[in-house]
Order: C-alpha cells, then sequence, then structure tokens
C-alpha cells in the first residue's frame, strides 16, 4: 500500500540508472539519515550514551566496511578470502606507521592512506587467484593471513617498538576536538566513521553498478564467456583484490584508532577472518544492504542478548555462552532457510510489500 | 535455379557477388588454411580450409563428433591448430588470448548456454558493451558526468538490441529463472551488443521447439541483413540450414566433405553418404 512505485515513470535512462529510483527508497534514505543524527544526540535508548557507541554502534559500522570490501571480493567477483582480518591488519599497522612519521598531516588522510598500502598488500596476495580458484584460492589465502600474522607479531618495527608489543595509539585530533587516543569525543568519532561509511558505501554502490562491477560478476559468473566477451582476467580479479584490500585496510584503522585504542596481533586473527565472513555470507553475498545487515547481525546480536540476559539475573558467562550457541543456531537456520541471506529476505518482503494488503 | 548456384566454387570462394536476396557479399573476413588440430593423438580436424566472407551466413554441418566446434574454437582462437593458418581481414593471426579475439570484433554464443546467471538479462546485455566503456575507474567511483555519460549511452545501445530481440519484457528478470529458448535468445543479444564484424553461433537452436526455431532462424537472418554482420553458426537441423545459410562447410571425423550452396552440399554423395549412410 504505501510502498508501491505504480506511476513512477522514468523518460530517461540516467533516472533509471539512480541507485534509488523508487520514491518510496528515496524517502527511506532520508529517514536512515535523520535517525543517524538522532542517534548521534541520544545514543540507543535504555543503554548507556557511551556504552551503546563504544560497543555497539562504532563498531557495527566499522564491521560494515570490512563486510563491504571482503563483499566485494567474495559476494561480486566471486574470489575468496580468509586474509581479512590480515588486511585490516595491514591498515592498523599502516597507519600507524604513517601518522608516526608524519604526525602533523590529518589522521582522516592516514586512514585513507593506509586503505592504499593495504590495497597493494592485497593485490600481491591476489596474484595466485590468476592461476587457482575455490579451496584452493581459500589456502593461498591463508598463508597472506599466517604470514601477515607472523610479520604484525615478529617485527617490532610495525609496532614502533612498543615494549607491549601492541599498537598504542596516539592522539590526534580534527579541528582541535581529540578524535583517537584515550581522551577522544565519542561523538565525534562517530561521526567519523559514519562518513567514512557513508562515502565508501556510495563508491561500492557506484563501482558494482558500472563497468567495473559488471566485469567482477562476469568473472564470477562465467569466465570463459567473459574473457570471450574482452574481459582481462588479471586485472578484473586483481582490481577486486585491491578494492576490498582497501576497504579492509581503512577500516582496520578505523578499528584500531578510533574503537580499540590499542592492538595486539589478536585483533586480526584468523577467527577475526572469519567472523568477517559470516558476516557477508549471512548478511547475503553480492549484495550491499547484506554487508549492514550481516555486520550488524553478528555484532549486535550476541551483545542483545548478553543484556537481556543480565536483565533477567543471568551471569554475564553463561548468556556469552548462551549467545556462541545461538548464534551458531541462527547461522545454520538462515542458511538453510535462505542460502542468499539476509538481503534476499529484505528484498522478498519488499517485494510482498509492494502488494500488499492485496496479494493479487 | 537462382543466380549463386551457377557460379563456380572459385567464383564463389572469392566474393564480389550477392546473393538471391540480393544481400551482397564482400571479400574474404576468415580463412582457414590447411588447419590440423590434435589432442594427443586424437585428430580433431585435418587439412581443414575454407573462408567465411564477408556480409554471408556460413554453416558448418556435420554428425556429432565430427568437429563442428573444434572448428569454432579455432575461429575464434580458444585453440590453437598444430598445423595451417588462421587468416582474419587478410592476415595471418597469431597466437593471442581469448580477450583480445574479442577486441578484434570476433563474438560468439555458446552450445551449452553461458550466461552470467547472477545478473538480470538487461545487465547480461550490457556487458556485451564491456569493451566500448572507457571510463576509468575514478571516474567509476563517482558515478558522475562522464561515466553517467557513457552509461546512459551504452544503455540506448543495448535497449536497441533487446528492442530488436524482443525481449523487453524480461528486462530485470534474472537470467537464470527465464525458459531456455529466452535464454538463447538473451545470449544472442550480448553476443549482438558487441557489435561484431563476425558471430559465431554455436548450435543456437539445440533443443527449441519448432516455433522457437522459426523464431530464431529469423533474428539471425535479420541480424545479418540489417546490420550486414557476417554469421558462422553450426547447426544439426538440415533444414534449418538450408533455409537460412548461404554456404555451408560439411564435416565429418574431421574432414572436410563438402563446401558449397546448400543446393550443392545437398547433392553430393559423400554428404549424402555421411547423413544417411552408404548403402552396400
Amino acid at each position: 500500500m504505501f510502498y508501491r512505485e505504480a506511476g513512477q515513470y522514468k523518460t530517461s535512462y540516467a533516472k533509471d540508472l539512480q541507485a534509488f529510483p523508487i520514491k518510496q527508497d528515496k524517502i527511506g534514505m532520508f529517514i536512515w539519515g535523520i535517525l543517524a543524527v538522532v542517534v548521534a544526540v541520544i545514543g540507543i535508548p535504555g543503554l548507556g550514551y557511551d556504552f551503546a557507541m563504544k560497543a555497539i554502534i562504532i563498531p557495527t559500522l566499522i564491521f560494515t566496511i570490512t563486510a563491504l570490501g571482503l563483499n566485494i571480493l567474495v559476494g561480486f567477483a566471486g574470489q575468496i578470502s580468509l586474509g581479512t582480518g590480515a588486511f585490516m591488519g595491514v591498515g592498523a599497522y599502516a597507519c600507524l606507521k604513517l601518522t608516526t612519521f608524519f604526525p602533523d598531516v590529518n589522521i582522516l588522510i592516514h586512514f585513507v592512506l593506509s586503505g592504499f598500502v593495504a590495497a597493494v598488500i592485497g593485490m600481491f596476495f591476489g596474484l595466485p587467484s590468476l592461476r587457482i580458484k575455490g579451496f584452493y584460492l581459500v589456502v593461498a589465502t591463508l598463508g597472506a593471513q599466517f604470514f601477515l600474522e607472523w610479520a604484525f607479531g615478529r617485527i617490532p618495527w610495525l609496532y614502533n617498538f612498543a615494549d607491549s608489543g601492541a599498537i598504542e595509539v596516539p592522539t590526534r585530533t580534527l579541528f582541535g576536538v581529540p578524535i583517537t587516543g584515550a581522551s577522544a569525543d565519542v561523538t565525534w568519532q562517530y561521526f567519523i566513521v559514519l562518513f567514512f561509511l557513508a562515502g565508501m558505501t556510495w563508491i561500492a554502490s557506484n563501482l558494482i553498478r558500472g563497468r567495473i562491477g559488471r566485469s567482477w560478476m562476469m568473472i564470477r559468473d562465467m569466465d570463459i564467456a567473459a574473457e570471450l566477451i574482452g574481459v582481462r582476467p588479471l586485472w578484473t580479479k586483481l582490481s577486486a583484490f585491491a578494492v576490498s584490500s582497501f576497504y579492509c585496510g581503512v577500516s582496520g584503522a578505523l578499528m584500531v584508532f578510533i574503537w580499540l585504542g590499542a592492538a595486539e596481533v589478536e585483533s586480526f586473527d584468523i577467527n577475526h577472518s572469519f567472523l568477517y565472513l559470516f558476516m557477508v555470507i549471512i548478511g547475503g553475498l553480492g549484495s550491499i544492504t547484506g554487508s549492514f545487515m550481516g555486520a550488524a547481525f553478528i555484532w549486535i546480536f550476541p551483545i542483545l542478548l548478553k543484556e537481556v540476559g543480565k536483565s533477567f539475573g543471568y551471569n554475564a558467562t553463561l548468556m556469552e555462552n548462551i549467545s556462541l550457541v545461538a548464534i551458531g543456531v541462527m547461522i545454520v537456520i538462515i542458511l538453510i532457510k535462505e542460502p542468499h541471506g539476509l538481503a534476499r529476505l529484505w528484498q522478498i518482503s519488499k517485494q510482498k510489500l509492494r502488494l500488499w494488503p492485496f496479494p493479487h | 535455379m537462382n543466380e549463386m548456384s551457377s557460379m563456380t566454387p572459385e567464383q564463389l570462394n572469392a566474393g564480389g557477388y550477392s546473393t538471391p536476396d540480393g544481400r551482397p557479399i564482400g571479400s574474404p573476413v576468415m580463412e582457414m588454411k590447411n588447419i590440423t588440430l590434435k589432442f594427443g593423438g586424437v585428430t580433431a580436424l585435418s587439412n581443414i580450409s575454407f573462408n567465411i566472407l564477408e556480409g554471408e551466413i556460413r554453416a558448418i554441418i556435420g554428425p556429432n563428433g565430427a568437429g563442428k566446434s573444434s572448428m569454432l574454437n579455432v575461429i575464434n582462437g580458444f585453440y590453437h591448430p598444430q598445423e595451417g593458418e588462421v587468416w582474419f581481414q587478410g592476415s595471418p593471426r597469431p597466437s593471442m588470448p581469448p580477450y583480445e579475439i574479442a577486441e578484434q570484433g570476433i563474438a560468439r554464443t555458446f552450445q551449452n548456454i553461458a550466461l552470467f546467471k547472477g545478473m538480470s538479462t538487461l545487465q547480461n546485455v550490457m556487458t556485451g558493451r564491456q569493451l566500448k566503456m572507457k571510463k576509468n575507474m575514478f571516474w567509476q567511483m563517482l558515478r558522475y558526468g562522464p561515466a553517467i555519460q557513457e552509461e546512459v549511452e551504452h544503455r540506448r545501445k543495448a535497449e536497441e538490441v533487446i528492442d530488436f530481440l524482443e525481449i523487453q519484457h524480461i528486462r530485470h528478470a534474472p537470467v537464470g529463472s527465464l525458459p531456455y529458448g529466452l535464454q538463447k535468445r538473451v545470449e544472442l543479444a550480448r553476443a549482438l551488443a558487441m557489435e561484431p564484424d563476425l558471430l559465431l553461433l554455436d548450435e543456437p537452436m539445440a533443443g527449441m521447439n519448432v516455433e522457437e526455431k522459426e523464431d530464431m532462424s529469423r533474428f539471425i537472418l535479420d541480424v545479418n541483413e540489417q546490420y550486414g554482420t557476417t554469421i558462422a553458426l553450426i547447426e544439426h537441423d538440415m533444414a534449418v540450414v538450408m533455409d537460412i545459410a548461404d554456404r555451408v562447410v560439411v564435416l565429418d571425423y574431421g574432414r572436410m566433405l563438402a563446401d558449397g550452396t546448400p543446393g550443392e552440399v545437398q547433392a553430393d554423395q559423400a554428404v549424402i553418404d555421411a547423413y544417411l549412410g552408404v548403402s552396400s
């Protein structure tokens, strides 16, 4: 009844090629925009402001960037990587080195630059994809994961020879407001992460709807036909690895500098790589909305479960274990019921909504 | 008897004639010169020579295992023959990766449909425009100005092809969900969107019912007539081939049995033997 595109005619191809051609979707995005500002002011009702920001919203937004990047590689280009955690680490360590060498350059620029460093490293570890596919590629990217993890732990230069062996984030400011380090302002941090997420979502959606995105999907769906149409597998696969790793690098830098404040090798280990892969698979391969949903689901669901448990008086350790079991069960159920992830569920419900309340 | 069948094979091979329905046929686009292709000990093609003239519909026929698809793959540059040369537009073609062949203006469809299953019909047709789109990653990222102009321009071309092949109604449908006949048509649309000089069709009518075959034949003829595209096709259905092809090559067990107009080929004793069996 409300979500119906009847009467909305497109009179030019440019209008048909918009990101949100349907008016209701535009309104929906506008509401999300307002909601993003409202959250910045009041946080999540019922939870403490700092807790809501630090434990839920900011990490979810950062992981969404990771999921977007991984989805470009796995969902759109059909390659697969278990090195996501390590590529995020590359971003984080690159950012630390950059801000050590050039402390006067704005940290936001360093975030972007560390993305480029990760892109180069990602491209290098993407080279095997030209020869091997599927499970074998998984193993090859696993090599990236272990090698980089080793480098993070064993090369003291990377963590500035800190005694702790960890990244210790220095305080950096934006317009005089500290945004990294212990005294950082949470609301500002939120807006910076939101800014990065919005910009990178926009870029991702532009890329996948254009020539480059189509070449990724061609390689994913039928690589032989793609080659005969003129797609160069080398550049297509490597560009997917580069863009994907760029996203991971930026999100890694944000994760350590904005969210964690200090990080050891364990923040970039294989478990995290799996976690990001789950986000993409649960959210929906080959879907931008899916990256948002997957990251939110995997990150927020256990926390909410824990909070609910706490309010019923169960102890935290018990709830933690229960949430692990619950999330495992949910993953299995979702994958059986809807192998294409939450994004497909969302799509189906939109389709249904189009006809509601008269189903015919 | 039409004008063509009164010409000698030499005259036909040189080109420069026009078909009974008045389409001009030009000089050779592609020439196979003594092609021999072996897979280990198996000789798939032995000493095959024929040419494809500009603007004609050239059929390659033969029983199962005759080497038709291998021949198409040689033309396509997917297989490199051990002996012989492939001449393209007047000069020998060095062996090159498939994506460079596409840049030379050769498009093809596949015997087993090779559509991009995760994409819609429109996206599939748009992939045919891939090589003509030049805007770099920077503009693609912004999808603004030149990039969106280019996108619109090629969308228009894609829509023309969609219009031409009458698949407007399935424009936004995911191709995986389409019936077989339509998938074949989308694949043709994708190849056409490349605006090829030479279009290779590998069994475009395999597995179709009579009605679908008629549709497809009409589309092939229309493509040839409207865009002047040179077409080389493989087909099993003799009736269809005799109807639409200008000249036919007959292969059997990797050897060339006959080459000529449909009328000539049909009257050839070796062809009749291969298709109907030799009476003892």
